[in-house]
């Protein structure tokens, strides 16, 4: 049993077509705000949170921030999978496998995205700890 | 933003006059749309009154349509309102809310409510693949990104939510523990109840992982079957068949949680918003409610829900369940009928029900020794949405 695999849909293809080349994207308005692309949603912003812009443009994060909160769940061959909520510097939250140690998990702990292909899909964000093999 | 209107001028017009259910639990071959017209016709009955009294219809139902046919079905006619109603698990707050309004405003005389759901298709599906297919059915793009990274369902969103209040507040899986052994004692004095069986902290903590730091017994089940309600003026409520529950306080609450920086997720829910709304419609304050029907899809939620309605400070809501607050013997007890943990899951139609059976005095052996104010809540989405309500077996004095 591997991971259920992530998939591409039209809204969705830009953003892992830069996360194929280690980019997370964010949506960005005509003022420069950020938001994050909602998972339960598919996606979808319809309008910039701080401002009301409708003219949203995917644009590249520089892929840093900080945990905000984690879980982890069942994983596949009896192991568990751990994801978070990640606070990029940019100021949206976004979500992603979180790739750190149970015990050196913290609040605010600064983190760097990676991609990974569970079973072999599209490319998730991985969050790690800057320098962390 | 402040409260414009002054609702105070209703409170106590309106009352739930008939409570209804059709079988409920692991029921299978009866769609969601059969439960609907059982718990409704037994509604009406409980009532006193037939399809004919009846000239309004509000209708929701978790993850499977229910509302096609209804009406016929129930042999009504002419009906001067009639609607389908969502706001996730908050809707049966809403729909009481609505309905009280529709009556005072002259729309409908005499309104019954039904939640309806019916996940679960044969013995061999299990909870958890029942709602997982709904969310596997938003297939394609960002969604799936969520199965991959460990986040399908509601299960780890709250978990997050979760783990961030005890980050910020110390709260800790033994108290969360505590809300589900309180209640599924409360549970074993309700027939209605799906685990009856005896909890302690041990098996709590023993139980497989659902969502770190959700085990098992954190997490609600999933149930077949529909609760309704009849809502009429109390004035009509007091001449019918059962003990009128009159409506003295409402509220809603909807966060709107920006997905960056400053949001308060986890941290402080609507029912920061729903609650000063409802006590100050009612007259009352937190310290004047006797029992709370609190909306528990996760033993998390019943302890920042607590918080956010002031019956402990904000951040004391895992220390006030493992004081023993909510039990039995407790000084607020909450969740009597076992609730969504413990006895059944029809969303907000469940602490509904049971704030109607603690205000009748129906509860038998999980009768709470006071029923004067019952507060009631409805919670939806990941901490959304929420509604609460005020009742009272008591007309609201003028």
């Amino acid at each position: 049993m591997s991971p259920p695999a992530a998939s591409r849909d039209e809204r969705s293809a830009p953003w892992f077509d830069a996360a194929a080349d280690g980019v997370l994207l964010a949506r960005r308005c005509r003022s420069g705000h950020w938001s994050a692309p909602m998972l339960f949603f598919g996606g979808a912003v319809l309008a910039c949170a701080t401002c009301g812009d409708v003219d949203l443009e995917w644009a590249p994060t520089a892929g840093r921030g900080s945990l905000v909160t984690w879980t982890e769940v069942p994983g596949p061959d009896g192991g568990t999978m751990a994801a978070a909520v990640v606070e990029l510097d940019e100021g949206p939250w976004v979500f992603g496998s979180l790739a750190v140690p149970a015990d050196e998990r913290v609040e605010g702990l600064r983190l760097v995205v990676g991609f990974e292909r569970p079973g072999g899909g599209e490319p998730v964000p991985v969050f790690a700890r800057p320098g962390a093999p | 933003m402040t409260p414009s209107g002054d609702a105070a001028h209703l409170s106590g017009a309106a009352a739930i006059a008939g409570l209804g259910f059709s079988a409920i639990g692991k029921v299978y071959g009866r769609g969601a749309s059969g439960f609907a017209v059982d718990a409704a016709r037994a509604a009406i009955a409980d009532a006193g009154l037939g399809p004919e009294d009846v000239d309004g219809l509000i209708v929701s139902y978790g993850i499977t349509p229910a509302y096609a046919q209804l009406p016929p079905a129930l042999g009504m006619r002419d009906l001067r309102l009639n609607v389908n109603l969502n706001a996730a698990g908050a809707t049966a707050a809403a729909a009481i809310q609505y309905a009280a309004m529709a009556v005072a405003g002259g729309l409908a005389d005499c309104i019954v409510y039904v939640h309806a759901d019916a996940p679960l298709h044969d013995p061999a599906t299990r909870a958890g693949a029942a709602y997982g297919a709904a969310a596997a059915r938003r297939s394609g793009g960002f969604t799936t990104v969520a199965g991959a990274t460990g986040l399908p369902g509601a299960n780890p969103h709250y978990a997050l939510a979760a783990r961030r209040h005890m980050l910020r507040y110390g709260t800790t899986a033994e108290q969360l523990g505590a809300v589900a052994v309180a209640q599924r004692a409360w549970a074993a004095g309700n027939p209605l109840a799906r685990y009856r069986d005896p909890l302690t902290l041990e098996d709590h903590g023993a139980a497989r992982l659902v969502a770190d730091p959700f085990r098992l017994y954190d997490c609600c089940m999933v149930t077949n079957g529909a609760i309704a309600f009849v809502v009429t003026s109390a004035a009509r409520a007091a001449l019918l068949a059962r003990p009128p529950v009159y409506i003295w306080g409402w509220g809603q609450g909807h966060p709107v949680y920006p997905m960056g920086r400053g949001s308060e997720l986890g941290l402080r829910t609507g029912a920061a918003i729903a609650g000063p709304a409802a006590f100050k419609m009612a007259g009352i304050t937190a310290g004047d409610v006797d029992q709370a029907q609190l909306y528990d899809c996760y033993t998390y939620t019943v302890i920042v829900t607590l918080e956010d309605y002031g019956f402990c400070e904000k951040g004391e809501g895992g220390p006030f369940a493992a004081s023993g607050a909510l039990a039995r013997g407790g000084s607020l007890p909450t969740n009597t009928g076992g609730g969504q943990l413990s006895a059944y899951y029809l969303w907000g139609a469940t602490p509904l029900s049971e704030a109607v059976i603690q205000a009748r005095g129906d509860g038998g052996e999980r009768q709470a020794p006071a029923n004067d104010v019952i507060l009631v809540s409805g919670n939806g989405g990941i901490l959304d949405y929420h509604g609460t309500l005020i009742v009272s077996p008591h007309p609201r004095a003028a």
